[in-house]
């Protein structure tokens, strides 16, 4: 079994650094965020510095989420339409251990994604003359756990509906904006109209929301972090939950990936 | 080693979902050490009968085992079982090393570089081991599928369409590779539209028509002699009598066909005109001659 497991991940660590798709859109990306990072870069003062560098920091660590995202999509839909399946479930290679392979690709690709930039930000502040705080590792390991949970979402909804119906409904239909219908519900009702189907609209609109993964589940609480970059002892919990979260999405998004992979008629 | 017993498959088709039958009632029997080939127009149900053997298609009704079990995806009973699909279903991101090495250990035992190296030397891919599979030729590509083969000494393979798109001298190299993996022992199924590679390969064949076997035997009760007819090569001299079917003329030759009863007549023409006769003997059936009698209707030859 850990033969096959490393021969899959072999094979996904190949087609990652081998897909043109990825590296455009990683270049794309890096083209742009140089591009707008370049003018704060000839501005000396502390605060300026620390500026430029949260503001690197956070483009680059937003960019490691939509690149998760792609990890994820491109790894079941290249290899479903390809059809090269195949070669791999007529072999003694379950679908199971092949999936898990694929999600530890994805998650080891973007562990070191994650940890160039926390070493860049570290070397940027270093350079800089800036102490390396502990946000800067903070704000690294949350990006990587949202990660996680991104691929395992992405890698679900790839394995149910057409690629382009799963990013679009990844990036339309998140919980933030069912959060918004059901505030916008509550604002409705408090203003007087609570007849019963806005109120079955508001409780539907919760469910939704509570039902869709969120990228950062506990957001709210280390927002502060992320425009500090200061943690204090008590942050340290939210990663440990934040963790526990993705762990028990990543299960359950696995589980139902595999479900309808094995269900296919057709591989 | 594979039984199909009454195997149903459908699909809903189109924006009607129309109802198109792949295999309606196929049953089938490959026994071990068989070369079996599956024969049939093109939509006859060769490749979804292949899926199904493969476990990558699931039957709406009917049974299908192979080795003892009812295959599914990944089953461990694909431990002796080889694969070569068309083309395009391989890795096409890995080169030619990565793949031979990738689907072998896919068999769950870590491959030396030592044996990787050997099986790519002895099919000529060793000087293409860094070339990408998607800018292979197919004749390449099949041999990385059939280094797996070589590499554990497979029970069974099975081969969709192996010679389409390969050319001549591939198709004989290919040929040659196949012969020597059943001389080995293994037992093949494959599916071709080739039926002069299945007359040179096979040993039992099946023919395929709307999903269902309409004949399954073995080859040699296919190509018999048909005592009716006789074939004849002789020198042509701008004359032949009109009692000759199927001429050909090759060169300076003429190749017919004649009727038993018409034998001493054509020997009296070609006494009278000083022909000389390159060849007469009784005409062989071929799998083409089977197969299209089959496939009107008109039942087995034999």
């Amino acid at each position: 079994m850990a033969e096959l497991l490393r021969a899959n991940i072999l094979a996904n660590f190949a087609y990652y650094r081998r897909s043109s798709l990825l590296l455009a859109f990683m270049l794309v990306f890096l083209l742009l965020t140089g591009l707008s990072s370049l003018p704060p870069l000839f501005m000396h003062s502390g605060v300026q510095s620390f500026d430029t560098l949260r503001q690197i920091f956070s483009v680059l660590n937003g960019f490691l989420l939509f690149f998760a995202g792609g990890l994820g999509l491109f790894i079941i839909s290249s290899h479903l339409r390809s059809r090269s399946l195949k070669m791999v479930f007529t072999k003694p290679c379950s679908p199971a251990l092949w999936l898990v392979s694929a999600f530890l690709s994805a998650v080891a690709v973007s562990l070191l994604l994650n940890s160039i930039v926390l070493a860049g930000a570290a070397a940027l502040s270093l350079g800089w003359h800036l102490p390396v705080r502990a946000g800067l590792f903070f704000v690294s390991v949350d990006t990587f756990v949202a990660s996680v949970g991104i691929i395992a979402y992405l890698m679900l909804l790839t394995m149910l509906v057409h690629p382009a119906i799963a990013v679009t409904f990844a990036l339309i239909f998140n919980a933030g904006l069912f959060l918004e219908f059901q505030q916008w519900a509550q604002v409705v009702i408090r203003s007087g109209n609570s007849s019963l189907a806005l109120r079955a609209l508001e409780r539907l609109f919760h469910y939704i929301y509570l039902l869709i993964p969120m990228v950062y589940a506990f957001g709210k609480k280390t927002e502060p972090i992320y425009s500090s970059l200061r943690v204090v002892h008590s942050d340290w919990k939210y990663l440990l939950y934040s963790f526990g979260y993705v762990v028990v999405l990543a299960a359950f998004c696995y589980s139902l990936a595999l479900f309808a992979l094995q269900r296919k008629r057709h591989i | 080693m594979i039984v199909a017993d009454d195997v149903h498959v459908h699909f809903r088709r189109g924006l009607l979902r129309k109802q198109v039958r792949a295999l309606n009632g196929l049953s089938l029997e490959v026994r071990e050490g068989d070369f079996f080939a599956l024969v049939g127009q093109n939509g006859a149900g060769k490749s979804t009968a292949m899926y199904c053997f493969l476990g990558l298609l699931k039957p709406n009704s009917g049974k299908v085992q192979v080795l003892g079990r009812t295959p599914d995806l990944g089953s461990p009973l694909y431990e002796g079982v080889a694969y070569l699909p068309e083309e395009p279903h391989y890795h096409l991101y890995l080169t030619v090393e990565e793949a031979t090495r990738y689907y072998a250990s896919l068999y769950g035992k870590r491959i030396p570089t030592k044996t990787i190296n050997e099986t790519l030397q002895r099919l000529g891919l060793a000087q293409f081991k860094t070339l990408p599979l998607a800018k292979c030729s197919k004749g390449m590509k099949q041999k990385v599928g059939i280094a797996q083969c070589l590499i554990h000494e497979t029970r069974l393979l099975f081969l969709d369409e192996p010679t389409r798109g390969l050319d001549p001298l591939a198709v004989r190299e290919f040929r040659e590779t196949l012969r020597d993996i059943h001389q080995r022992g293994a037992t093949i199924v494959m599916n071709s539209h080739v039926l002069s590679e299945i007359e040179m390969l096979a040993n039992r064949v099946a023919i395929i028509d709307r999903g269902k076997v309409v004949v399954q035997d073995e080859l040699r009760n296919l190509l018999t002699l048909d005592r009716e007819l006789y074939s004849v090569t002789f020198e042509a001299n701008g004359v032949v009598p009109d009692y000759l079917t199927s001429v050909e003329r090759l060169g300076g030759l003429v190749k017919a066909s004649i009727p038993k009863e018409r034998l001493y007549d054509f020997m009296d023409f070609t006494r009278i005109s000083g022909l000389h006769v390159h060849e007469c003997s009784l005409k062989k059936v071929s799998l083409e001659d089977s197969f299209f009698k089959i496939i009107k209707g008109g039942g087995a030859p034999v």
